[in-house]
Order: structure tokens, then C-alpha cells, then sequence
């Protein structure tokens, strides 16, 4: 479930904030700075460019609070923003450029901090392998499978995201969840695109 | 034949499937499992503990947002006085062109205001032109929640440069730029206002064929 539910900023907050008030630009940056980071963080594995997306996300938010029109959650309109912003890195030149040596640093090195790890050793493991393999794939089809799975988009909606079809985003969905599995149990058969036929699996997860 | 992942997540996720494929893996020990494993890495991947953001975000957040008010603070005031002069010296021109030949001492001070206000520097010019179309900005409706990739780009281009134009603007002072160098940004940042007004009301004007 995406962790943007349930995030408890108040109307008189909000309202507050339209009006310059100092101590509610900071409760909103409290109460939604989490959130945000985890999913750029997650989208862009790279943390230079992840931590300055995570500023011009929240000096956006707080520039154009204003313009909230209190339709629909603030943390869904404040996550619209953080995954525009995202996605126009993604889409730019710049970091296409880039994609040779992304690629290379989106591997093995890619490092996470975990908040309060202790408390949940069980699921320490996984959770690093499954950080890891999500931070090799490609980063279209980490986009798509994070939107999806983790955030909760629809594939429609995606595909108007990402200027593509729906049949694009499931394709991209499907990829992803295949190269999933070859990274997180290498003993397992290798992909055989969308139509990978399905094999005894392991219960790593 | 095993169900294929597309199918499996579609099962999965409660989107409509080919029915011979559901049959099959309601009876398939292997496309049960399969699709099991497929609803664990998404749980796996929704419980991820959340990442802790860097420890000086939010104070260099609240510099930048102090950066941007004060820039505007400063910025207002003075393309208003540019803004009411352009509107002054167009009023007096006009009433010039109308006035008779013995009105000479009146139409002499009007000539001198207008002259006056002419004289004024092309940045001040720029910022009133700069100050218009920020104003002509905020009348157009709100960017739709989802728009096309090439107009999001192009529009959070334009929007991004401005805002670096802004921030150097409002260093003006303390980086010593001169009156020609603030010139220059000052008609870019109106250039690109102005194309992102166009960009802007094309994206809100309804389709009509």
C-alpha cells in the first residue's frame, strides 16, 4: 500500500500554508517528507539526483499550495508532483545521456537507509535483496512497476503519464516482474519475454 | 500450456482474463504458486520500510522558498511602477495627439512627462512586460492532473528555467551583475513567459476540429 494514505495534514494547515505561515510549511514538509523520499528515492536510485528532485518537489509544493483546490487527498496532489517532477528527469536529455553510467551505479551499489531496521529483522533480508533488485531494472520498467504495484495507479493512467499505450504499461508490468524473479532467485529459469511460461517457484517471496 | 505472467497478473490484480486461462490456473499447482508469488513481491514491495530523508533537506527547502518570496517581493514593486508608467505615457501620448496648437504650455509639460517616462531603461520595460505576463499566467485554468508527456515537458522546461532565472535575478546584487547582464535575463525571462503563456492557454483551450 503506498505509504502517501493516511498522511494527517489538516485544511487549517493547508489554508496556513497558502498564507506564508512559516510553521505550516515545515508541518507539511514533517508529515510528507517520508513518503516522497521513499518514492524518488525508489524511481531514481541515483541519491545526488534523487535528494535534489526530493527539494524542487517540496519547494513546488509549498510555492503553488495555493493552487490546491482541496479536491481529492493533499498527499495524492502532493505525490502527483513528486512523480511529475520524476518522470521529466527521466524524460530528460540529461539524464539520458547519463543512462551508460546510471546503469552501472544503479547495481549492486546501490545503497538504502532503511528507517529503524531493527524492528523488523525478519524481513531485513528480503527487503535489501528486493531494494536491490528493484534498483537494477531499467528505470521505464521500475517506473511502471512501482506506479503499479506499490502506488496504485492504474495502467491507464500510466500510460497518459508516460505518453504510451495501456498495453505498453502492462508489457513494461510483465517485464518487470520477470526480471523481478531472475534477480531476486538467479536459480530460477531466465526470462523469456511477456510470454515467460511459468515454473516451480521459490517462496523467497 | 501454463498461464502466461501477463495473465497471471492480471488474475492477480482482478483485471478481466481469457476464461480457459483462470480455469487452467485454478487447477495448475505450478500457475497457482506462480501467482502467489507474484501477490508476495507486491506486498513485499508495499511494505518496503520508508527512506529517511537527507538531514539538511528541509532547511535547505525553506532557504530556497525564502529565496523565491523574497525575489518576488522585489520584483513586484518595480515592474508596477514600470507597469503604471507604460499606462501613463500611452494616456499622455494619445491626449498629445489630440491636442490643439495653443494648449502649448500644458501639451509642453505632457511632452516632458512622456519624454521623461520614454527615457526609461529598457530593463524596467522588461520587467513590466515580465510583470504582465506573470499576471496573464495566473488568469489561465490550472494544468490538468494528467496532460501529455511533450506539453508536460515543454511547460516544466520553460517553468524551470524561469525559475533559475528568478534565483539569479534575485542575486543580482550580491553577484555585482550590471545593468547589461540583468538586461539580458530579464528578456529571456520575458521570452519565455511569453511562450509559456501560449503553451499554456493551447493546453487549456478545448479541441475543436
Amino acid at each position: 500500500m503506498t505509504q502517501f494514505q493516511g498522511i494527517p495534514v489538516s485544511s487549517e494547515t493547508i489554508r496556513a500554508a497558502a498564507a506564508g505561515d512559516a510553521g505550516a510549511h515545515e508541518l507539511i514538509y514533517r508529515c510528507c517528507s517520508r513518503p516522497v523520499y521513499s518514492l524518488i528515492r525508489r524511481l531514481i536510485p541515483n541519491a545526488a539526483t534523487a535528494d535534489d528532485i526530493f527539494q524542487d518537489v517540496f519547494v513546488e509544493v509549498l510555492r503553488s499550495i495555493g493552487s490546491y483546490s482541496g479536491e481529492g487527498a493533499f498527499a495524492g496532489w502532493v505525490r502527483t508532483i513528486a512523480v511529475n517532477k520524476c518522470l521529466m528527469y527521466l524524460r530528460s536529455p540529461w539524464h539520458r545521456s547519463l543512462f551508460w553510467i546510471d546503469a552501472h551505479a544503479d547495481g549492486d551499489d546501490a545503497a538504502f537507509v532503511v528507517v529503524d531496521p531493527a524492528s523488523r529483522p525478519d524481513a531485513q533480508v528480503a527487503a535489501v535483496d528486493l531494494e536491490r533488485a528493484l534498483a537494477a531494472l531499467p528505470p521505464l520498467t521500475r517506473t511502471v512497476v512501482l506506479l503499479h504495484d506499490v502506488e496504485g495507479y492504474k495502467h491507464h493512467e500510466i500510460a497518459s503519464l508516460l505518453g504510451r499505450s495501456t498495453g505498453f504499461s502492462k508489457s513494461q508490468l510483465a517485464r518487470a516482474h520477470v526480471r523481478l524473479r531472475g534477480l531476486l532467485d538467479p536459480n530460477l529459469p531466465t526470462s523469456q519475454g511477456e510470454s515467460l511460461q511459468c515454473t516451480p517457484l521459490s517462496t523467497n517471496y | 500450456m501454463h498461464a502466461t505472467v501477463h495473465q497471471l497478473l492480471s488474475l492477480r490484480d482482478g483485471e478481466p482474463v481469457d476464461a480457459e486461462a483462470a480455469r487452467h490456473v485454478e487447477r495448475c499447482a505450478v500457475c497457482t504458486a506462480e501467482l502467489a508469488r507474484l501477490g508476495r513481491v507486491q506486498q513485499g514491495m508495499q511494505s518496503l520500510a520508508p527512506l529517511e530523508p537527507p538531514d539538511r533537506a528541509w532547511q535547505q527547502v525553506a532557504e530556497r522558498l525564502q529565496v523565491a518570496t523574497s525575489s518576488r517581493k522585489t520584483r513586484v514593486p518595480r515592474a508596477f511602477a514600470a507597469a503604471a508608467v507604460v499606462v501613463v505615457v500611452s494616456g499622455l501620448l494619445f491626449r498629445q495627439l489630440d491636442a490643439p496648437i495653443d494648449e502649448l504650455p500644458s501639451a509642453q509639460i505632457e511632452r516632458d512627462s512622456a519624454e521623461e517616462v520614454l527615457s526609461l531603461s529598457p530593463l524596467d520595460q522588461l520587467v513590466a512586460q515580465s510583470q504582465e505576463l506573470d499576471q496573464m499566467l495566473q488568469y489561465l485554468p490550472e494544468r490538468p492532473a494528467v496532460e501529455r508527456v511533450a506539453l508536460a515537458v515543454t511547460i516544466d522546461t520553460i517553468e524551470e528555467r524561469v525559475q533559475w532565472l528568478d534565483q539569479q535575478l534575485s542575486y543580482a546584487h550580491d553577484t555585482g551583475l550590471n545593468d547589461a547582464q540583468a538586461t539580458q535575463l530579464w528578456r529571456e525571462r520575458v521570452d519565455l513567459m511569453d511562450s509559456l503563456v501560449k503553451v499554456r492557454y493551447a493546453e487549456g483551450a478545448p479541441l475543436s476540429f
